[in-house]
């Protein structure tokens, strides 16, 4: 068949029925935009998360008056150690300075203290690639059997809570993909469904006329494809202005809002998932022509 | 007119046909055949079977027994996807004319074509010409709904003959007619069979038939009641 045919079918279904066209490329919009957001959401967690193992250290306490031998070897068992990134040996007069540091203020609290009371200690710095919660409570575990050591003291916790909230973001926002994607299917599976139906009178005449399904079926699937593209360019103007007017503002007056980034290259696929999810909606919609 | 022995002069050939609707019988035993470029009535009282017979030919309904040849394609034998194939070779005048109500009537006759893929300038001068044909020129912008049924109909053969296709199946083509346009559409039946179309028409119209010199296939309650030449 001479495509621009199917074209002209096609724009004129989209026009003569624009108000349930509309409706569900608005629906479609929602569904791509809620999609969007929670991809955001979940590219955010990512890059936040990315960044703290820099900062997670684990700090072991040595035994008291321990051998230099033995923080040596402590030292060198923990460098064999994959997940280690550094370790740093910390004598007790440097943390007491620290510490007295840190507290300067509130010098008095050490007042009548003629011995050291902090031990000696490692601090030890893990590499990005093990910031899981088993890999550092195993390492945590077999540092405690290191000759020397009194004690190890990370934020189990907090690394816990981390992991948790990783992974349940993820498990959400597959959730959402997933079933949005399918809702968007459908949006477009019953559009082109009623269109479908509303001109079946129309299709028998076709038939009878002696034309093929592809003549029948093109232009109901370039629809679901514009309706599709239509859905997925809107929702992708909806992330652009929550973008601009929601996180540009937010971040211009309040600072930690700019840690939040915007993945913009990633959005640009919306346009193309639309037109898949409204191709594949419109072709299950179709079925197998009977003759 | 002469007798068609030879298989390959067959255009249609029914073979002991039986189709059943539900519980009830439409065609029952029917065997007769149709010869390449033959004009042919079919007759009978409403409800002898004379669309169904129709229907048969264009596959629109499949036989409960028997076989079917149109243009030595057997229509039981054919996969669905080669349908379409068999129909553009058969213009069909519907009884219920079946036309496109959101189209104009130009593109009701165009869609003929269309489905064909023939190219937009062909169309064009095809159309106008088959409209021509049948009086209604002047009505090529004009939706279905604002034409009377006699326009109507003749916007469907106009449609049935636009592609020239080499057989030509009319159900009832003058029934909203006055006996002045029904006289107009037989002539133009006429020429077209003398070009060398096959047509079949079901009708009640004792007067197309009568005289005719053509053979008249009579149905009652979906038996084949008589063949005969007027
Ligand atoms: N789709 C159908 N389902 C059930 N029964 C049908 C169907 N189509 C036709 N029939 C029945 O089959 C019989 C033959 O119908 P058909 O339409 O072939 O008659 P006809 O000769 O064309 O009648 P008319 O002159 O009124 O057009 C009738 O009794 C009719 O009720
Ligand atoms: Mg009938």
């Amino acid at each position: 068949m001479p495509a621009p045919y199917a074209f002209t079918l096609a724009l004129r279904s989209l026009f003569r029925e624009k108000w349930i066209n509309l409706l569900s490329v608005l629906t479609i919009a929602s569904g791509l935009l809620i999609i969007s957001l929670a991809l955001f959401t979940v590219y955010n967690i990512e890059a936040a998360t990315g960044r703290l193992p820099e900062q997670f250290s684990m700090i072991l306490y040595l035994d008291n008056g321990v051998q230099k031998e033995t923080v040596d070897g402590a030292v060198a068992a923990l460098r064999k150690q994959s997940a280690v990134l550094s370790v740093r040996y910390i004598p007790k007069e440097e943390a007491l300075k620290e510490l007295k540091a840190t507290l300067k203020n509130s010098g008095y609290v050490f007042e009548g203290l003629d011995e050291n009371p902090l031990p000696d200690a490692l601090e030890v710095r893990l590499k990005k690639e093990a910031l899981g919660e088993e890999a550092v409570r195993k390492l945590a575990a077999d540092a405690a059997k290191i000759k020397g050591v009194k004690e190890v003291d990370y934020a189990a916790k907090f690394l816990s809570a981390l992991h948790y909230l990783k992974v349940g973001m993820q498990t959400i926002g597959l959730i959402l993909i997933v079933s949005l994607g399918a809702g968007i299917i459908f949006v477009c599976y019953s559009t082109v469904k009623i269109l479908f139906y509303r001109r079946n009178d129309e299709i028998e005449t076709f038939k009878l006329l002696g034309a093929t399904p592809s003549f029948i079926r093109t232009p109901f699937l370039i629809e679901g494809a514009v309706i599709g593209v239509s859905g997925g360019v809107v929702s992708l103007a909806g992330i652009f202005a929550f973008h601009y007017i929601v996180l540009l503002r937010l971040s211009a007056s309040m600072p930690i809002f700019s840690m939040i980034l915007f993945p913009s290259r990633l959005f640009l696929f919306l346009p193309f998932a639309g037109m898949f999810l409204g191709v594949t909606g419109a072709a299950i919609a179709l079925g197998r022509l009977k003759y | 007119m002469l007798e068609f022995d030879d298989r390959s002069d067959m255009m249609i050939r029914f073979d002991a046909v039986t189709k059943d609707y539900d519980n009830q019988t439409a065609l029952r035993d029917i065997t007769f055949s149709v010869g390449r470029g033959e004009m042919v009535f079919i007759t009978g009282p409403s409800g002898s079977g004379k669309t169904t017979l129709l229907k048969l030919i264009y596959s629109a309904e499949k036989p409960d027994a028997g076989t079917i040849s149109v243009d030595g394609w057997e229509t039981g034998q054919l996969k669905e996807s080669s349908i379409p194939f068999l129909r553009r070779n058969i213009g069909i005048v519907f009884q219920d004319f079946r036309l496109l109500q959101n189209k104009t009537v130009f593109e009701n006759v165009a869609m003929a074509l269309r489905i064909r893929g023939v190219g937009e300038r062909e169309i064009k001068a095809r159309v106008y010409e088959s409209l021509k044909a049948v009086n209604l020129r002047h009505k090529a912008d004009a939706f279905p709904k604002r034409l009377s049924g006699g326009e109507q109909q003749r916007v469907v053969i106009s449609r049935a003959i636009v592609a020239e296709p080499p057989v030509v199946l009319a159900d009832e083509p003058t029934g909203n007619l006055d006996p002045a346009t029904a006289d107009g559409v037989m002539r133009i039946f006429k020429d077209i069979n003398a070009k060398g179309t096959t047509i079949l028409i079901a009708t009640h119209n004792r007067e197309l038939y009568q005289n005719s010199g053509r053979r008249v296939i009579r149905l009652d309650m979906g038996a084949l009641a008589s063949e005969d030449r007027t």
